[in-house]
């Protein structure tokens, strides 16, 4: 700048000369930087070629205080040129700004202008200065402080601990998260050696990858690694560790993602508990199955041939009022071993146990198993399923479903109203729909709704509800991965709407 | 209706071997028994009956849960016998489990699988069954 300071204060007369001004405009040309002139004595402005470029202006343009001005539409760039012009004419200041300027073809640009004031006795008779297009530098410059400031937001609000890390192991860096999960400050951080906080279990884990790192074999790598925070907690990562490396390509220092997994962890631990819980809970209730499969029912079996005998042999003994008694004491706990062996035998099989099987077919073969009741009651059973429609399942499971849902469909009907039951079949998403709508009796959601599908449980008055079928129809669809809803109105009906996988 | 000269039982449990022999006597089915409480006790003492022909049991009823030898080892080794004579074998189960019902098919030797209680029904078809062998 010294060299330009000296041309622009040299007197005129020196520097007019043809040579000289060559020279300046190759200058001017060659680094974007024009110069100008004010003569306060005849109020006159000059620009050099540079300058008038900048303006973009052509090179006969004549400028005027007014129109120099006027480049500066924006109020607060056009006072602080008037007042560094001020400044220097009255307390004879030189000055340099930047500003936002328009040019005359309305480009936005950045400019840089220097202003020399030029004394003559004491009296302020010029003001020289140059002029500079700084556009591309000052976007340049924004461009990194919006960088800048996007790692900064990153850095500090990820939800992630970071940090850069030395040669030497030793922490440079920290963001806010990792300070937060290890318990210690930022002070406190800075220029540890971050293996004293590492696991001692984990130490050295990463030791091969981080010469292959610095030897270039590899750019980063990832692990977990456990860590200790100050209150002794063992903190899970998943570290992610990167290296950067100067423009001579030698390591600078590492950059470390840690992804507090602690919670996963335990959830996973959590989760692995109760696993082993619900497995072992599953075994004895196979025990469990098994006791009432065989043990009570040896029991029972053995109640029955005794009474059996009884009967044969003594017939007096059974004259009285207690042995009837007996007698049905001993038939309902073979019902109820029954009833239990039916349940505990549902398996939920593997999904690949299930075969596809034509819905139409077998919801054929549930009406024609129920004919003589749908006769006797005269009830109206429609299908409207599609003939090439399959449902995933095992054929024992399907015709249960199918054949409990028909027989409750006609047993709770309406007194006085002939059954009306029409199946219909949709395919949705995922699953094959199927409604079943009846006109029967329904039931009072708001009463039964969370016991509906509960064991032993009865909505009617009815001879032979026992309360297993629905209970039993459930199981069945949960053991196909299949579901069941119901909508029901008393007095108006039920629509069942079953769920089968298809694929 | 023929009466059938002995029965061998085959079992651990004291009440249902009672009542059995008291319902295959009643319904006029059979007088004699042989009884064994464990697979190993009935293979051992049936092995030499089976293999001279002398004394075998026309019919075998066979319990399935049984401590020391349980029925389908007792079955295992007794295929292996190269009988003189034929006899009928029932298993005869309070178990209902569908495996077993199934495993027990695997046994040609199986005549067929009975579900405890034993009734006087299902003594009258099992012996006709015997008769039409």
């Amino acid at each position: 700048m010294d060299t330009i300071e000296k041309i622009l204060l040299t007197p005129k007369s020196e520097t007019h000369n043809e040579k000289n001004i060559e020279f300046l405009n190759a200058i001017q040309d060659s680094i974007a930087i024009g110069s100008w002139e004010v003569d306060l004595r005849t109020m006159t402005i000059e620009w050099s070629e540079m300058t008038k470029r900048i303006h973009e202006v052509p090179s006969d343009y004549v400028p005027t205080f007014d129109k120099a001005f006027s480049f500066y539409p924006e109020e607060k760039y056009r006072e602080i040129v008037s007042n560094a012009f001020e400044r220097a004419v009255k307390f004879q200041e030189k000055y340099d700004i930047e500003l936002k300027f328009i040019s005359a073809k309305n480009n936005t640009k950045w400019v840089r202008s220097i202003g020399f004031p030029v004394y003559e006795n004491n009296e302020c008779v010029k003001v020289r200065g140059i002029f500079q297009d700084i556009t591309e530098k000052t976007n340049r410059v924004d461009d990194i402080i919006l960088k800048e400031k996007q790692i900064n937001t990153t850095w500090h609000h990820s939800p992630n601990g970071m940090a850069i890390i030395g040669l030497d192991s030793k922490l440079k860096s920290v963001n806010n998260r990792l300070c937060e999960f290890l318990e210690y400050s930022e002070e406190e951080l800075i220029d540890l050696n971050f293996e004293r906080l590492t696991h001692p279990e984990d130490k050295n884990i990463d030791a091969e990858l981080i010469i292959e790192m610095i030897d270039g074999a590899r750019d980063h790598y990832e692990i977990e690694k456990r860590y200790i925070s100050k209150s002794g907690e063992t903190v899970s990562c998943l570290v992610s560790v990167s290296i950067l490396r100067d423009k001579h390509n030698l390591p600078v220092h590492y950059i470390a993602n840690l992804a507090n997994v602690s919670k996963l962890r335990e959830a996973k631990n959590d989760i692995k508990d109760l696993l082993h819980t619900t497995e072992s809970q599953n075994l004895r209730l196979l025990n469990f199955a098994h006791i009432v499969s065989h043990n009570l029912r040896s029991h029972s079996g053995n109640l029955e041939m005794l009474l059996d005998l009884v009967e044969d042999e003594i017939p007096e003994a059974t004259d009285n009022e207690y042995y009837p008694l007996i007698n049905d004491a001993v038939n309902n706990l073979s019902e109820t071993i029954l009833n239990l062996n039916e349940i505990s035998s549902i398996n939920t099989r593997s999904y690949n146990d299930l075969t596809h099987l034509n819905l139409l077919d077998y919801t054929e073969k549930a009406v024609s198993s129920t004919k003589a009741k749908a006769i006797e009651t005269d009830a109206t059973i429609t299908l409207d399923i599609d003939k090439d429609v399959e449902v995933l399942s095992l054929p024992a499971y399907l015709d249960s479903i199918l054949l409990n849902f028909l027989t409750n469909a006609i047993k709770y009907r309406q007194p006085n109203i002939s059954p009306n039951i029409r199946f219909k079949a949709q395919k949705t998403n995922h699953y094959i729909k199927l409604d079943i709508e009846d006109n029967g009796l329904g039931i009072d959601l708001n009463l039964h709704k969370n016991k509906l599908f509960g064991l032993y449980k009865t909505f009617h008055k009815h001879e032979d509800s026992r309360g297993l079928g629905l209970f039993i129809t459930k199981n069945h669809i949960d053991a196909i991965g299949g579901k069941v809803e119901v909508k029901s109105e008393v007095n108006k009906g039920t629509v069942f709407s079953l769920y089968f996988r298809y694929e | 209706m023929n009466k059938i000269d002995l029965t061998c039982i085959i079992d651990d449990d004291p009440i249902f071997i009672f009542a059995a022999k008291r319902i295959l006597k009643v319904s006029n089915f059979c007088d004699n028994f042989t009884i064994f409480n464990d697979g190993m006790e009935a293979i051992n003492q049936l092995r030499p009956i089976m293999e001279s022909g002398d004394n075998v049991p026309d019919i075998i009823l066979l319990d399935i849960n049984m401590p020391i030898m349980d029925g389908w080892q007792f079955l295992d080794e007794f295929i292996k016998i190269k009988p003189a004579k034929q006899t009928t074998l029932y298993i005869v189960s309070s178990s209902i489990d569908p495996v077993d019902l199934e495993k027990a098919k695997d046994y040609e030797l199986v005549t067929d699988y009975i579900i405890k209680p034993l009734s006087k029904t299902r003594l009258i078809k099992m012996l006709q069954e015997t008769e039409s062998k």
